[in-house]
């Protein structure tokens, strides 16, 4: 499906190119990073604005996913990454994979992560997607925190917690982080107490939506 | 004044800074080993870095006139890749002995896992071994909590408190750092950590004992001016010079000179600066005369 998508959206030369590259994905790992790599010079980077049946066949795919900011270069390394998934041995694919996250740039890593979720046994790039966070690009680090459930679905509570911490710290929107009301707990609740009483002290503003970290206040389906 | 700063990132800073730095009245820095930004995936890149502290930027100063110490260490971030931890814990030993490094550092928790867990107490043992004090960067998140859960680590280690230097310090975390024996570190800076007017007030609060104040400028918004400036709000507030000197400047000599290598014979007489002077055929002037 995203293939068509992006044919569709990109016109050509961009939708026979990947076209070509999903027929052989996986062959050899240089050419599918190249192509990995180059997505964004062959499709372009324009808003992948899904309709709604497109964000229906999506959410099936992934339940939570929320492609509403992904671009057409995020969709063309998701095809590819599905591509190779499909003519690969599960290691195989797992090499793969990993090399494109690896060697790619933070808009290439940024696409990875938004669609870690659509790939075959995705808990298997915990540590990958875990060590994503520590990133200090902050649009990388929205790739993984925002409008995508892998977290929540597959985060220790220890690795969920900093995540949303560090969100609040940089100011981006709890109601961004997919499935945060069923992960909320006890500790969460605490740091985020914590963080509020360091930011008083400091004289400083509480972020408004802090009480969304919090069990006795973020359960409740407030949503800014 | 003369001023100190004990923690200040110059390889992410230009000339600029440091002629700035030299005019303001500071005289000594200390650049801690950190986290670059971006992550690195391999050792060489770490070799490459601690080499480039003790070589090349402890030059770079000398030619403003500042006398440049560093620390090493493996940063809690970069901890996380075990891998890569294991191979830079494995080569640290080899800059540990070296001239003008006076801690083992930056090291500590940044998202508090267990892989963190075991770099820090890994290093606290090398610090033991080359007979080093420790710098330890408190995380931004969770803070109170990470704090605490390193003073407990340097306990458990049996390492002497004296000898930790405890930084980032702000108003929830200093009276922990207080009860214990650890030295307390302060980073001004513009928006986040702390800033003078706050610092002012710590130092009304809590005195100067054990209280130490940084720079901690690098690549991110940050003012390698903020000790000066720190000393200028504390004037306003009213207090006394000889206060504000413990603070800028015996407390940190104090701290490292713990490391037996803090060789400040040079910094009353400011050394008379030769910016023709080469370093492996590089000089900051970059084809410029002298002027």
């Amino acid at each position: 499906m995203l293939l068509s998508i992006v044919r569709a959206r990109s016109g050509e030369p961009g939708g026979s190119w990947l076209d070509q590259q999903c027929a052989t994905a996986g062959n050899d790992v240089d050419i599918l990073c190249a192509a990995y790599t180059m997505a964004s010079a062959r499709v372009g980077r324009a808003p992948l604005a899904l309709d709604a049946s497109a964000r229906e066949t999506l959410a099936a795919a992934a339940p939570g996913l929320d492609a509403g900011r992904w671009t057409l270069d995020d969709a063309a390394r998701a095809a590819l990454l599905l591509a190779a998934a499909e003519r690969l041995s599960r290691d195989a694919f797992a090499t793969a994979a990993t090399a494109c996250f690896e060697r790619g740039d933070a808009r290439e890593q940024g696409s990875w992560l938004r669609a870690i979720a659509l790939l075959p046994d995705p808990e298997r790039f915990l540590s990958l997607a875990i060590d994503a966070c520590r990133t200090n690009i902050i649009p990388l680090f929205e790739s993984i925190a925002c409008e995508n459930p892998y977290p929540a679905r597959f985060f220790p509570e220890r690795n969920f917690n900093q995540m949303v911490l560090k969100s609040l710290f940089n100011s981006i929107a709890l109601s961004r982080i997919v499935g945060r009301e069923s992960r909320l707990n006890a500790e969460l609740s605490r740091m985020a107490g914590d963080y509020a009483a360091e930011r008083r002290a400091a004289g400083r503003t509480v972020p408004a939506d802090i009480g969304l970290a919090m069990i006795e206040t973020g359960s409740a389906g407030v949503r800014r | 004044m003369k001023i100190f700063d004990p923690h200040v990132h110059m390889t992410s800073r230009t000339t600029d800074d440091y002629e700035a730095m030299a005019a303001a009245g500071v005289a000594a820095i200390v650049e801690p080993a950190f986290w670059l930004g971006q992550p690195r995936t391999t050792v060489g890149s770490f070799v490459d870095y601690f080499n480039s502290l003790l070589g090349w930027e402890r030059f770079r100063a000398s030619q403003f006139g500042i006398q440049h110490f560093c620390t090493i260490g493996l940063n809690p971030k970069e901890a996380n890749n075990p891998r890569l931890a294991d191979e830079v814990l494995q080569m640290l030993p080899r800059f540990l002995g070296k001239d003008g490094v006076v801690a083992i550092g930056e090291i500590g928790f940044d998202d508090q896992t267990d892989a963190e867990q075991s770099v820090f107490t890994r290093q606290i043992a090398l610090a033991a071994e080359f007979n080093l004090p420790i710098l330890i960067h408190t995380p931004h998140r969770d803070k109170k909590q990470g704090t605490i859960r390193s003073i407990e680590t340097v306990r458990a280690a049996g390492f002497p408190e004296e000898r930790v230097l405890v930084d980032h310090n702000n108003e929830e975390t200093l009276p922990i750092v207080l009860e214990s024996r650890c030295w307390a570190g302060h980073t001004i800076y513009p928006n986040t950590k702390m800033d003078e007017h706050r610092m002012a007030a710590l130092v009304q609060k809590y005195g100067a004992d054990r209280i130490i104040v940084n720079s901690a400028a690098d690549w991110g918004i940050s003012d390698p001016l903020k000790v000066p400036k720190t000393i200028d709000v504390m004037r306003a507030h009213g207090i006394d010079d000889a206060t504000i000197q413990r603070i800028v400047w015996d407390n940190p000599v104090a701290f490292f000179s713990q490391s037996g290598r803090l060789d400040l014979a040079d910094s009353s007489a400011r050394p008379a600066i030769d910016r023709s002077k080469k370093f492996e055929n590089s000089s900051v002037l970059r084809g410029e005369q002298v002027r």
